[in-house]
């Protein structure tokens, strides 16, 4: 019984839908909705006012950068937030096998990962982490000319991290992520956000307003970079602090 | 060709999703969920995204894979 009445709910719901999609401009048709408002000056305009060849960096950090402070903001507090529940469990875990009075594994075991890799993933790890390292510091600090930024490189900062911790084992990588500077790390992105925020303030009068004069160019880009490698290191940390605490205990 | 360049890249979304959905092994799930993932970058690039092609390379199909890995490593592989 229960079957067809998930089919037809199912159905029910998809009837709208693909009637929906069907009433959609055609992808790419200049005279949609989506292109007759402001992405014409952005189009038009966006590389000299922005100051990014990268369009979709222009949008992000510049015309929408309040928006993008906004998201920065949410998608870092839920990520502290993931990263506080997995630090309390493994904190209880760890008291609990205190108290069973189990025997806890001694730092020597921990110098080697906990799995034996094979030397094939551990020579081709070792042999691309410089080049990874080089790749997402590029995607950094050349977001706002070519496609990339600080989300994307700090995606692949935080990817190296867990790659070489799984090759080399916690204790080599651990170093990287000290305690005193952890929370900072976690919310560069916030932080830089607001930094840089009040430095358009007194440049603009404007929150996040980002100088158009061509004699500040220097100034608009160094705000645009810094952006990005706030968003980069915030995001990089926080992915290799949440893959630690998940192997942790 | 570009027309069947991305009707492929769709039927194979589905039927990765469709896979993902129903297997038991979770294992099994996490790497088709990668290559999911690995798919639709390919059809972001395609569709002249490369910014959101480049999250979805590095998130979709690298760093979400590792920590559901991760996960199935601390409980169990197979669905109940």
């Amino acid at each position: 019984m229960r079957r067809p009445i998930a089919i037809s709910l199912a159905f029910l719901a998809a009837v709208p839908l693909l009637a929906g999609v069907a009433g959609l401009p055609v992808h790419g048709d200049p005279s949609a909705p989506v292109h007759t408002h402001v992405s014409a000056r952005y189009i038009e305009h966006g590389v000299e006012e922005a100051g990014a060849s990268n369009l979709v960096t222009g949008v992000l950090l510049n015309y929408r950068g309040l928006d993008a402070a906004g998201e920065v903001t949410v998608i870092f507090t839920a990520l502290i937030a993931v990263l506080a529940v997995l630090t309390v469990a493994s904190t209880r875990d760890a008291d609990a096998s205190n108290h069973d009075g189990r025997v806890r594994r001694s730092d020597a075991d921990r110098r080697h990962p906990d799995h034996p890799v094979s030397p094939i993933v551990h020579f081709v790890v070792r042999l691309i982490a410089p080049f990874t390292a080089l790749y997402a510091a590029y995607v950094i600090l050349h977001g706002h000319v070519t496609p990339g930024g600080g989300f994307q490189g700090g995606a692949i900062l935080g990817g190296l991290f867990i790659a070489l911790t799984m090759v080399l084992g916690k204790e080599r990588t651990r170093p990287l992520v000290r305690p005193v500077l952890a929370p900072w790390m976690q919310g560069a992105a916030v932080l830089t956000f607001a930094a840089v925020g009040a430095v358009g303030a007194l440049l603009t009068g404007v929150y996040l307003g980002f100088p158009v004069d061509p004699s500040l160019r220097i100034v608009r880009d160094l705000m645009l970079i810094a952006l990005e490698v706030g968003i980069a290191l915030g995001g990089a940390a926080v992915l290799a602090m949440i893959f630690l605490q998940m192997e942790a205990s | 060709m570009s027309l069947t360049f991305d009707i492929f890249l769709l039927l194979y979304l589905i039927a990765a999703a469709l896979v993902v959905a129903r297997a038991k092994d979770l294992l099994a799930a996490s790497i088709v969920f990668s290559s999911y993932g690995l798919a639709l970058c390919l059809l972001w690039q395609y569709r002249g995204a490369p910014d959101v092609a480049m999250t979805e390379a590095a998130v979709g199909a690298g760093i979400t894979t590792v920590l559901f890995l991760v996960a199935i490593g601390r409980t169990t592989r197979r669905e109940k």
